[in-house]
C-alpha cells in the first residue's frame, strides 16, 4: 500500500509542475492587465509623473508581458518571488511568516467541520422517517445558508460581546509573549513550555475556528447522510442484519466506512474552499495569517505579494488533493488492486 | 471503554470549563493602570520609519522614533530634536541646532551624524525610501559640531521645516544600522522616542514599553499594546467587550450609541483631511458653467449631517479651519437655482441634462460611496446626469495617468501639517500623479508658489490660489473629514487637530 501511495504522490508531483506553470502564468497576466499602477503605488504621494515613469521602467512594467513573466519565473525558480511594494520585504518571506497561522486555523476549523459534519450527518440519518426529520432537514439547510463571515460576526457578538466569555482579537492575550519556533503557535507554546500561552492561543482560536468549521460542516453533513441512504440499500447491509448485527454496529462498522469515501472527497474539496474562507475570518478576528496579508496586498495593488499568495493557495490545494487521494487509496481496497 | 458520567456531573464540568475559559478571557482583557490596549485599524508597513508614507502609522512611529520638529495639538511647529532652526530667506539652506541630551534606546547619543545619515546619506545610498522624495532637494548637510549642522538645498525648500515634522521624517541611528545591519534594524528597531518596541507581530500586535531614559516628558503608561484590528465592526466589538481600552475609526453611528452607554467616551473629531471632488478641465467639464453648476448643486451641510452626524465641516477651499491657508471669509454657496441658471447658459436643463461621469471608491474612507450616490441625486435635480462608477483606490493613478478618469472623482486627502502646499499645492499641481486638473494657468501658479521661500508671501499666495481655483471650478472641496475615537471614560488623551492619537499622551485617571 505504501508503494501505491508513494507512486500516487510522485505522479501528483509531476502533474503539479504544469499546473503551477499555467496558474502562475494566468495569475501573472491577469494581475498585469488590471488597471492598477504598481509603480505609482510603490512611490510616495509627492512623486512626480516623471518619477513614476522612471519607476515603471525600473520595475520592467514597460516591457512586453511574456518577457515580464519569464523574468518573474526565472526569479521564482531561484526562490525570489519579488519584493512586496507595501512592506518592501521579500514576498516569499511574508508568505512564509503568515502561512502557518492560516494552516493552524484552517486545520482546527476542518477538525470541527469534520466533527460537526459527521456527527450531524449521523444524526440526520438517525432521524430519518421520524417526525423530527423535516425539522432536522430545515436546520441543516439553514446552517448551509450561513456563510463563514456571518458565522464569524454572530459568534463574535454572542460569545465575545454579549457573554464576554471568549476573546476575539489576535492570537493570544495582551501581555503574553508569542514564541517563534515553527510558526505554529500552539506547537511553539508547548515547545517552550508556556502552557499559559497555549491556553490563551486555544481560547483565541475557538471562535474563528468555529466560524469556519460551522460554515463548512452542513455540506459534509448532507453528503454523509445521502451516502448512508445509498449504502443502506446495498445487499451487504441486509446480510449484516440477517447475521444478527446490531444497528449501531452496522452503522459504525460497515456503513460509515463506505459512506466516508464520498464524504472524504468532498472534505478535500471543502478544505480548499475553507482555506480561502480564512481571508474574511482572519480580518474579522485579527488573525495575522495569509488571508489578512492578502487583504493588504489587494488594497495596495501589491502585485508581487498577490502573485506569491495566489500561488501558495494553489500549492496548498494541490497538496490537500494529494493527501485526500492518498487517504482514498488507504480506505478503498479497490483502488489498491488497480 | 465508555466513560460513564452522571448528567449532573457532566453539566457541572461543562459549566465549570466555560466559566474558567470565560474568566481567564476576562482577566486577559482587564486593564491595569500601567497598561493600555488600543484597537488600531492598520499595521505599520515596516519598522524603517523613513520607508513608507503611511498617515495611519505616524502615531505609532512617533512613539518609538522622534522627528526633528514636532507639532503642538493645534499643529503649530515646535522644537523637538531640533532646538532651533533658521531657514535662509532664499530657502536654499537651513541651519539647525540639535538637543545635546538625546540618546537612542541602546544608549548611543543622537548627534548631527545621525541627522546627516537620515536626511542625506541613506537617501543617496539608494535604499528605497519614501523620504528620498521629500528630501530630494538636499544637496548636502554640513556638520559643524555634534549639535549644529546646515542643510543645503539645490532649489528653494520653503516647506523644509514643515516636512521635518511630517511623514517619514524620523531620525534613525547611523551607528546602530551600520554596525548591526539593516535587516537587524528592521527586526529590532531603536529610536529616541518615548517608547521602546518590545514586541511586534505582523498584522497582529505591537507592544511598546516606556523608555524611562527619554529626554522629554515621560509617557504616563508603562506598557502599550496596539492590537491591529482592521475590521470596523470588530473594533466596535473589541471596545464594547473591554478587550481594548480605546479604538479609532469606528462607524459614526456607533459614536452616539457609545455616548449613551455608561463607561465610554466617544467623539467625532474633525481632522486635517479633506474630502473633495477632483475634476478634469476637459470633456463635459471643459465648460466652466457646468463645473460651477456642479459645485453649486452640492449641499455639503446635508452630506455632513447624513453621513458624519453633522461633525464634518463643509469646506469652500482646499484647507481645513485653523490651518494657515484656510479662508474663513470665503464661502462657495449651495445654490441649486444658480446651478440651474449656469447650466441654462450652456443650454442644459433638467429636461436636457449634461452627461458626466463620477468615480468613487467604496470603503476607502467612511461613507465614500454613499456620498457619491447622494451627489448624483443632487446633480440630477439641477440637470446633471452623472454616471457613477466605483473604482479601487489603487486604480486611481493608472486611470489618471491614462486620462481615463471621468469628469469628477471623489477623493480624500490627508495633510497632518496643515500647510497649504500639501493641500492645494499638491492637489492642483499638474505634475503630481493624483491631480486630474491639467491646466497650465493654475499649474503655473502652483509651481511658482513651490519656490516662494518667504512664509507670509507663500501663505498669502496659496490663499489667492485656493479662491481662484474654486471660483474657476478647478476643484470642489466638500467636507473636512472626521476621526472617530471611542475610549473608556477614565482613559484620557491629547486631541490633535490632525487626528493623531499618540500613545505617549494616554493617561488613566
Amino acid at each position: 500500500m505504501i508503494a501505491i501511495v508513494a507512486k500516487l504522490i510522485a505522479r501528483r508531483l509531476l502533474a503539479a509542475i504544469p499546473i503551477l506553470l499555467v496558474v502562475s502564468a494566468l495569475l501573472f497576466c491577469i494581475l498585469r492587465l488590471l488597471p492598477v499602477d504598481p509603480a505609482a503605488m510603490s512611490l510616495p504621494p509627492n512623486a512626480t509623473i516623471e518619477e513614476i515613469e522612471t519607476k515603471r521602467h525600473e520595475m520592467g512594467l514597460d516591457r512586453p508581458l511574456p518577457e515580464q513573466y519569464l523574468i518573474w519565473l526565472d526569479d521564482a525558480l531561484h526562490g525570489d518571488f519579488g519584493r512586496s511594494i507595501q512592506f518592501r520585504r521579500e514576498a516569499g518571506s511574508l508568505v512564509a511568516a503568515t502561512l502557518p497561522v492560516t494552516i493552524e486555523l484552517a486545520a482546527a476549523a476542518m477538525v470541527l467541520a469534520g466533527i460537526f459534519g459527521v456527527g450531524g450527518g449521523l444524526l440526520l440519518f438517525h432521524l430519518r422517517g421520524t417526525l423530527w426529520e423535516p425539522a432536522a432537514d430545515l436546520v441543516s439547510i439553514l446552517l448551509l445558508s450561513i456563510p463563514e463571515f456571518l458565522w464569524g460576526l454572530i459568534l463574535l457578538f454572542v460569545f465575545g460581546v454579549l457573554l464576554q466569555v471568549l476573546p476575539f482579537t489576535g492570537q493570544v492575550a495582551p501581555g503574553l509573549p508569542l514564541p517563534h519556533i515553527t510558526g505554529f503557535l500552539l506547537l511553539d507554546a508547548l515547545l517552550v513550555g508556556r502552557f499559559d500561552v497555549f491556553l490563551s492561543a486555544c481560547q483565541h482560536l475557538i471562535l474563528p475556528a468555529f466560524a469556519l468549521g460551522l460554515a463548512f460542516s452542513p455540506t459534509i453533513m448532507r453528503v454523509l447522510r445521502s451516502s448512508l441512504f445509498d449504502i443502506y440499500h446495498e445487499d451487504y447491509i441486509q446480510q449484516a442484519r440477517l447475521r444478527g448485527l446490531s444497528e449501531e454496529r452496522i452503522l459504525l462498522k460497515h456503513a460509515l466506512k463506505n459512506a466516508s469515501l464520498p464524504t472524504l472527497t468532498l472534505a478535500g474539496v471543502q478544505f480548499g474552499i475553507l482555506f480561502s474562507g480564512t481571508l474574511l475570518i482572519e480580518v474579522i478576528y485579527s488573525f495575522p495569517g495569509m488571508g489578512n496579508l492578502m487583504v493588504d496586498a489587494v488594497r495596495n495593488a501589491d502585485l508581487p505579494l498577490i502573485q506569491a499568495i495566489g500561488l501558495t493557495y494553489c500549492i496548498v490545494v494541490l497538496v490537500i488533493n494529494t493527501v485526500v487521494d492518498s487517504l482514498y487509496v488507504v480506505l478503498n481496497p479497490k483502488l489498491r488492486v488497480r | 471503554m465508555v466513560l460513564k458520567l452522571p448528567r449532573r456531573s457532566f453539566l457541572q464540568l461543562a459549566l465549570g470549563t466555560a466559566a474558567t475559559v470565560g474568566t481567564s478571557a476576562r482577566i486577559a482583557s482587564a486593564a491595569t493602570n500601567d497598561a493600555v490596549t488600543i484597537g488600531w485599524p492598520n499595521d505599520v508597513p515596516s519598522w524603517d520609519p523613513n520607508q513608507r508614507f503611511t498617515p495611519d502609522a505616524q502615531p505609532v512611529f512617533k512613539a518609538v522614533f522622534d522627528q526633528p520638529l514636532d507639532q503642538d495639538p493645534k499643529l503649530k511647529l515646535i522644537p523637538h530634536l531640533i532646538k532651533s532652526w533658521n531657514l535662509a530667506p532664499d530657502g536654499l539652506s537651513m541651519a539647525v541646532e540639535l538637543r545635546d541630551d538625546v540618546t537612542f534606546h541602546n544608549g548611543d547619543p543622537m548627534t548631527t551624524e545621525d541627522f546627516r545619515y537620515t536626511f542625506l546619506e541613506r537617501i543617496k545610498s539608494g535604499i528605497k525610501l519614501d523620504t528620498a522624495n521629500s528630501w530630494k532637494k538636499v544637496d548636502d548637510i554640513v556638520i559643524e559640531s555634534p549639535t549644529k549642522a546646515t542643510m543645503k538645498f539645490n532649489s528653494p525648500a520653503p516647506t523644509a521645516p514643515q516636512w521635518m515634522a511630517f511623514l517619514g521624517s524620523y531620525v534613525v541611528p547611523k551607528k546602530y544600522i551600520e554596525g548591526q545591519g539593516y535587516d537587524n534594524f528592521l527586526k529590532n528597531p531603536i529610536g529616541t522616542g518615548p517608547y521602546k518596541l518590545a514586541e511586534y507581530e505582523l498584522n497582529s500586535r505591537i507592544v511598546l514599553e516606556r523608555n524611562d531614559k527619554y529626554w522629554g516628558p515621560k509617557a504616563k503608561i508603562a506598557r502599550v499594546t496596539i492590537q491591529i484590528i482592521k475590521d470596523p465592526s470588530a473594533r466596535v466589538a473589541a471596545i464594547q467587550s473591554g478587550q481594548v481600552d480605546c479604538t479609532l475609526n469606528v462607524p459614526v453611528r456607533e459614536v452616539e450609541r457609545f455616548n449613551k452607554e455608561g463607561g465610554f467616551a466617544a467623539e467625532i473629531n474633525p481632522i486635517t483631511r479633506v474630502i473633495l471632488l477632483n475634476v478634469r478641465a476637459d470633456l463635459a467639464f471643459a465648460d466652466k458653467n457646468v463645473r460651477l453648476a456642479a459645485h453649486h448643486a452640492i449641499d455639503k451641510a446635508a452630506l455632513s449631517k447624513a453621513f458624519y452626524g453633522g461633525a464634518a465641516v463643509p469646506l469652500s477651499v482646499l484647507a481645513t479651519p485653523g490651518t494657515p491657508g484656510y479662508l474663513a471669509d470665503f464661502t462657495f454657496k449651495y445654490d441649486p437655482a444658480l446651478a440651474k441658471e449656469l447650466l441654462a447658459k450652456s443650454n442644459f436643463s433638467a429636461a436636457n441634462p449634461v452627461k458626466i461621469g463620477l468615480a468613487a471608491t467604496n470603503g476607502q474612507f467612511p461613507s465614500d460611496y454613499d456620498i457619491a450616490r447622494a451627489i448624483v441625486q443632487m446633480w440630477k435635480n439641477v440637470g446633471i446626469d452623472a454616471d457613477l462608477q466605483v473604482i479601487e483606490y489603487a486604480k486611481y493613478f493608472e486611470l489618471n495617468r491614462g486620462g481615463k478618469l471621468p469628469e469628477a472623482t471623489l477623493y480624500s486627502w490627508d495633510n497632518a501639517t496643515g500647510d497649504p502646499e500639501i493641500f492645494s499645492g499638491y492637489q492642483l499641481n499638474p505634475k503630481m500623479p493624483f491631480s486630474p486638473w491639467k491646466d497650465e494657468d493654475i499649474g503655473q501658479k502652483v509651481l511658482t508658489l513651490f519656490g516662494v521661500a518667504d512664509y507670509d508671501k507663500r501663505i498669502a499666495g496659496y490663499k489667492d490660489l485656493e479662491r481662484y481655483a474654486v471660483e474657476n471650478g478647478a476643484t470642489m472641496p466638500l467636507l473636512q473629514s472626521v476621526l472617530t475615537v471611542v475610549r473608556k471614560k477614565n482613559l484620557n488623551y491629547v486631541k490633535y487637530d490632525n487626528g493623531w492619537v499618540l500613545p505617549q499622551t494616554l493617561q488613566w485617571t
